[in-house]
């Protein structure tokens, strides 16, 4: 990803032409036979990412080479490509679509809401529920709005230090609405023992052992997944005895990328390109 | 969203940064290509407000208005570019450049849209790109076929001219007689120079994926779920995006940028704009005729993405340490003049008006 990142971030800046798509953006101009071949242009616009705030470009130039940079300093991610690029085996599984209903003077209003979870099952995972009129556009939205809340998840041991960590690192209870779960460490083997929607959760975060229990009107499962959520997020912020040392501070990524003071400051010096590329 | 947008989609770039096209075109970067050769500019005008470098051209937009009859019009957005000035929203200038409203008939390049580059014909031969001159009028009761044509038109003649001009524009005099020669002033700092060309945003082409592919997950979510006799997924109500880094607000900016990922500015006279973040500055009233500003145009960020793309290797480079997310600019709604001669409109001068923006900033940064 670092090296996708740079490579990319190369190739637009050396070679002049690379605007040059411009021309043919321009022949395509006529609106009469914009319908059919505008999805496909579409397409090839959707991969070329122009990243929008100032994280975004750092990373799509390679600068950040792990999430975990990110979360360190808490820095908004407010672009899902940021997510792709650097979680790079996420997957994702709608988990219901359910109708909403809305009464207007004309009738009932109906529109989509898509409860979508996106994990790598390696400690990263995201919930994300959007509301639409279409269901593909509110699966679609779900998506990227469960790819901007990826958090990670921190997994310890139940008893003995061997192996990889398989359950929560403590107990941790989490809430939303009226429902609480608490997840409780869990030997090795004993697999999630929670009910079936918020399994899913669990599994995509990468916890494999762990013992849950519910409170309140779970049968609103939206309440329930998202309060599922909301305890894995609290797993990192639970302070053990790991982290009683000093913290020692690391420079943001902003700071450590700005050229702002590192250089003396002379006049501007931009030259145009020796050569001319034909687009 | 009755106002249309116009989108400042990117061009080619150009071969010289410094090179010099005239007051039609469209561009980011580059040298400000005045009207006539001498202004009469206050030079306090082209310096920065806080250092008093002089300030570099980022965007020159050819933007006539034809409700108000205006033919001749241009905006110039203008930065100090030292690397600290930058990020302060004080660092920033627009200029609004007109001719008055005059009586006379202009040379018709505002109605007839086939011969648009009627202005532009004597610098083709030194122009490298002018196709885009051709379709700078943001009018609604348009004829967008003659557009079209015209674009294919324009296309064809430049690529042509291009091929055949390129060996020799470097020693072509300029035949324009309005344009007084001047020897490049290398001491101008100049931001990487590349055009652009027009596209009307279509926004509602959402419904459009193809309804009866709507039917068919939904049944097979539905069934998925049935099995589960227990779990009724009950009292679920409508509910706003939300996430953890972005506010409602930046989702939707997010969701307009990603349905076009190369738009440099977004241009609707009078319009809304599309803004980033809820707090917006007020615009004020005019300071030459009193009356209020409105919104015409704004910068947006894949702009300063290929402009910091195309300085890298450079140092000391102002867009580097550019975080905004959108420049918002706001002009007089009367598009007044401000100084005419003994007050009466007179077609023969240009009149250099400063306007208003407003910086949204990247607040993580």
């Amino acid at each position: 990803m670092a090296d996708r990142g740079g490579e990319r971030g190369g190739e637009r800046g050396g070679e002049r032409g690379g605007f040059g798509r411009g021309f043919g953006r321009g022949g395509r101009g006529d609106r009469g036979g914009r319908r059919g071949g505008r999805r496909g242009g579409r397409q090839q616009e959707e991969e070329k990412w122009v990243p929008v705030t100032k994280l975004g470009r750092l990373v799509r130039e390679g600068k950040i080479h792990k999430i975990e940079e990110i979360y360190l300093h808490s820095l908004p991610v407010k672009e899902h490509q940021i997510i792709e690029l650097l979680v790079p085996g996420l997957k994702d599984e709608v988990m219901k679509i359910t109708p909403v209903q809305k009464q207007t003077r004309a009738g009932q209003r109906t529109r989509f809401k898509a409860f979508v979870v996106v994990g790598d099952c390696d400690g990263h995972v995201g919930l994300g529920v959007k509301c639409a009129k279409e269901v593909a556009t509110a699966i679609r939205g779900a998506i990227i709005l469960a790819k901007l809340s990826v958090v990670p998840v921190r997994r310890g041991y139940w008893g003995n230090k061997i192996g990889q960590p398989h359950t929560v690192p403590c107990k941790v209870t989490g809430k939303c609405g009226s429902v609480t779960v608490r997840m409780v460490p869990a030997p090795r083997g004993s697999g999630i023992v929670a009910a079936r929607v918020p399994k899913k959760v669990l599994q995509f975060a990468g916890i494999e052992d762990v013992f849950t229990s519910s409170r309140g009107s779970t049968k609103t499962l939206g309440n329930f997944v998202k309060a599922t959520f909301d305890c894995l997020m609290k797993t990192y912020g639970f302070l053990t005895p790991e982290f009683w040392d000093e913290t020692r501070y690391v420079k943001t990524p902003f700071q450590e990328f700005t050229d702002l003071l590192a250089k003396p400051t002379k006049g501007l010096v931009i030259e145009a390109p020796v050569e001319t590329v034909e687009a | 969203m009755a106002e249309e947008v116009h989108l400042g989609l990117p061009g080619p770039w150009a071969a010289d940064y410094r090179e010099k096209a005239d007051h039609y075109t469209t561009k980011i970067g580059g040298v400000p290509d005045w009207p006539t050769g001498d202004m009469g500019i206050k030079p306090e005008m082209l310096q920065c407000s806080l250092c008093g470098t002089k300030l570099c051209l980022v965007a020159q937009v050819y933007a006539p208005v034809v409700k108000l009859n205006i033919e001749e019009r241009i905006i110039y957005v203008l930065v100090c570019p030292t690397p600290e000035c930058g990020p302060r929203p004080q660092s920033w200038k627009v200029l609004r450049v007109q001719k008055c409203r005059n009586v006379e008939q202009t040379e018709g390049d505002g109605d007839e849209l086939g011969q648009g580059t009627g202005p532009s014909s004597t610098s083709v031969p030194e122009e490298q790109i002018d196709k885009n001159k051709s379709h700078d009028i943001n009018d609604d009761d348009f004829d967008l076929d003659a557009l079209a044509e015209a674009l294919e038109q324009a296309a064809t003649l430049a690529s042509n001219s291009k091929k055949k001009n390129k060996s020799k524009c470097a020693n072509a005099p300029i035949e324009r007689p309005v344009l007084k020669e001047k020897p490049a002033d290398l001491s101008i700092p100049v931001l990487p120079c590349f055009y652009i060309y027009y596209d009307k945003e279509q926004y509602r082409v959402k419904g459009a994926v193809g309804s009866s592919s709507n039917e068919f997950p939904l049944d097979k979510e539905m069934t998925d779920t049935g099995n589960y006799e227990e779990e009724k997924w009950d009292g679920e109500k409508y509910e706003y995006d939300k996430a953890i880094g972005a506010d409602r607000t930046f989702l939707k900016f997010k969701k307009r940028l990603d349905a076009y990922p190369e738009q440099c500015f977004r241009y609707s006279y009078g319009g809304k704009p599309l803004l980033a973040a809820t707090k917006v500055q007020d615009a004020g009233t005019c300071r030459f005729c009193g009356s209020p500003r409105q919104y015409e145009l704004q910068l947006m960020s894949p702009l300063l993405y290929f402009l910091h793309e195309a300085g890298k290797g450079s140092s000391n480079y102002g867009p580097s340490n550019w975080t905004w997310l959108t420049l918002i600019v706001y002009t007089c709604s009367k598009s007044c003049c401000p100084s005419s001669c003994g007050g009466r409109p007179c077609g023969c001068c240009w009149d250099v008006a400063e306007e208003e923006i407003t910086i949204q900033e990247d607040e993580a940064v």
